[in-house]
């Protein structure tokens, strides 16, 4: 029952994207354009960024993530779909459930794109046998992203200027997934090849998917509780 | 090396400059509410002689 | 609920407080001025430690408070739960900045520079600064009931953020970094941890008292509040 609910969910809000594809191609492109501006921002032309591979990839998609999480209610709100959803007998857990899915799912799309093109553009080093390693902490990196920042674009739904509020909120929350994930893609990828250290940050990433997942389902009742 | 007395004065003479201005903030609010009270008070003396001068008539209490 | 005549509830627990704090911070003062042993590596510098590190763990006590709140508040929607969320994050707030300034110090009068991003404490500090400055963001953009639910689990999710911002650094530092500061925990001769104990029970002791005063205004407001509209419909 739960489980048709949440793919009933999911699916609505993938078929909204497919129809519209507004957020996921204004995402990439978002995304892309980071890249470019990261670049010019160091003012230099140097081709060979390998040191910073790390920040470079994690800074451009903790922005996209904010841009994308933004989104994720828009629908919701300005069709109020979200009324109807919330006088229907679906859990609170479960609407957690198909948004944190939808978010996760655009981030992969979006890292599809930015992981090969960081490769592309910056590193001159063995980027590519790590790949598999940065897609690893990617994905976890992902839950991280999508359990947080579905609660945080719960609460600021319903706020003044919440598209001021979200940043606010959630980037300071992000700031250990930008660290663990800038981290693992500098381990592998950056210059030292380091496993353990790659090792330590999934970890962290792991815990911190769990910290949220418990506090999401903990709290998201409150969150629409109206 | 007993140089760098500055810097520990410098970080408690912060600390103590802060927590003092929360303390002033905190006293700030205490004030605001006392004028308050004394606003109250003052408004119901005057109906206080009001009823007990000519007519027991409703006044206007808030400004 | 309603109030003695004479006394607001919690006028003598802040009354305690106060004076206990401002004991234990008279002594801890003097203990770590005048009696506790000069630091062989650091010299003076070193007995910033007693108050940094003394506030650091008081201001996350000050968030621990304020977490528990925010589940009392959920369960029970009682606004005092709220207030002693806010008042415990304002403190919190309040001491963390103190940290980051006080850290940012003892970086510059033991390395010479005011900002160190390989020391854990300051960067840690620096971030969960950024985490509770956002709470009044948020509470200054939702009203009444929304704002007290949204504070509430703001107060736990930002609790939550807490040790993942520390441990977050902490694996950077372990394999990039050597430990920078050692002269805390068990490397620390017994005369120099007793009277960090004893700052350590002055900054909680102030971090009560800020709390009760802080409740007791609050009180006070929403007193006054009551008593104004029973005016007015009187």
């Amino acid at each position: 029952m739960r489980g048709r609910q949440l793919m009933a969910l999911v699916r609505k809000d993938l078929r909204l994207e497919l129809r519209t594809r507004e957020t996921i191609v204004a995402m990439v492109l978002f995304a892309i354009v980071m890249l470019a501006i990261l670049q010019f921002g160091f003012g230099t032309r140097d081709d060979d960024l390998t040191r910073f591979v790390g920040g470079l990839m994690w800074v451009t998609l903790a922005f996209t993530a904010v841009l994308g999480v933004g989104r994720s209610y828009v629908a919701e709100r300005e069709q109020r779909v979200l009324d109807g959803l919330l006088v229907s007998p679906v859990p609170r857990t479960v609407m957690l459930g198909a948004k944190a899915i939808a978010i996760f799912l655009y981030m992969t799309v979006v890292e599809i794109v930015v992981i090969p093109l960081v490769g592309i553009f910056f590193v001159k080093g063995p980027y590519w046998d790590a790949i598999g390693w940065i897609a690893i902490a990617a994905v976890l990196a992902n839950i991280c992203i999508a359990l947080s920042g579905t609660l945080f674009s719960g609460l600021a739904l319903f706020t003044r200027a919440r598209d001021l509020i979200l940043p606010v909120l959630f980037l300071p929350a992000l700031v250990p997934v930008v660290i663990a994930g800038a981290g693992a893609t500098h381990a592998v990828a950056g210059g030292p090849h380091d496993m353990s250290e790659w090792r330590g940050y999934c970890l962290f990433l792991l815990a911190y998917a769990i910290l949220f997942a418990l506090v999401s389902v903990a709290t998201y009742d409150a969150v629409f509780d109206d | 090396m007993s140089g760098g007395a500055q810097y520990v004065v410098a970080a408690y003479a912060v600390i103590w400059f802060l927590v003092l201005a929360y303390v002033v903030m905190l006293g700030a609010r205490t004030a605001r509410v006392g004028r308050q009270v004394e606003a109250i008070t003052r408004m119901l003396d005057r109906r206080a002689a009001e009823e007990s001068g000519a007519e027991p008539e409703k006044v206007e209490e808030r400004p | 609920m309603t109030d003695g005549p004479t006394r607001i509830p919690g006028q003598r627990a802040a009354v305690i407080w106060g004076a206990l704090a401002t004991i234990l911070v008279v002594v801890s003062t003097i203990g770590v001025f005048l009696i506790a042993p000069e630091d062989a590596d650091q010299g003076i510098i070193q007995r910033i430690f007693y108050f940094h590190v003394a506030i650091a763990i008081a201001s996350l006590v000050a968030f621990a408070v304020a977490c528990v709140a925010g589940i009392l508040y959920l369960r029970s929607r009682d606004e005092r739960w709220d207030d002693v969320g806010e008042a415990s994050i304002r403190i919190g707030l309040l001491f963390s900045v103190l940290v980051v300034i006080t850290g940012s110090i003892w970086a510059k009068a033991s390395w010479g520079t005011w900002w160190v991003w390989s020391d854990p404490r300051l960067v840690t500090y620096l971030i969960v600064v950024l985490i509770y400055a956002a709470y009044f963001v948020l509470r200054s953009s939702a009203e009444d009931d929304r704002k007290m639910r949204y504070s509430a689990i703001y107060a736990i999710a930002g609790f939550a953020s807490v040790p993942l911002s520390f441990y977050s650094v902490r694996v950077a530092e372990s394999f990039v970094h050597p430990v920078v500061f050692t002269s805390g925990g068990a490397a620390m001769p017994g005369t120099m941890l007793g009277w960090f104990v004893v700052s350590q029970a002055a900054m909680i002791a102030l971090f009560v008292a800020l709390l009760e005063v802080d409740l007791l205004g609050r009180r006070s407001e929403r007193a006054l509040r009551r008593l104004a509209m029973r005016l007015e419909s009187a």
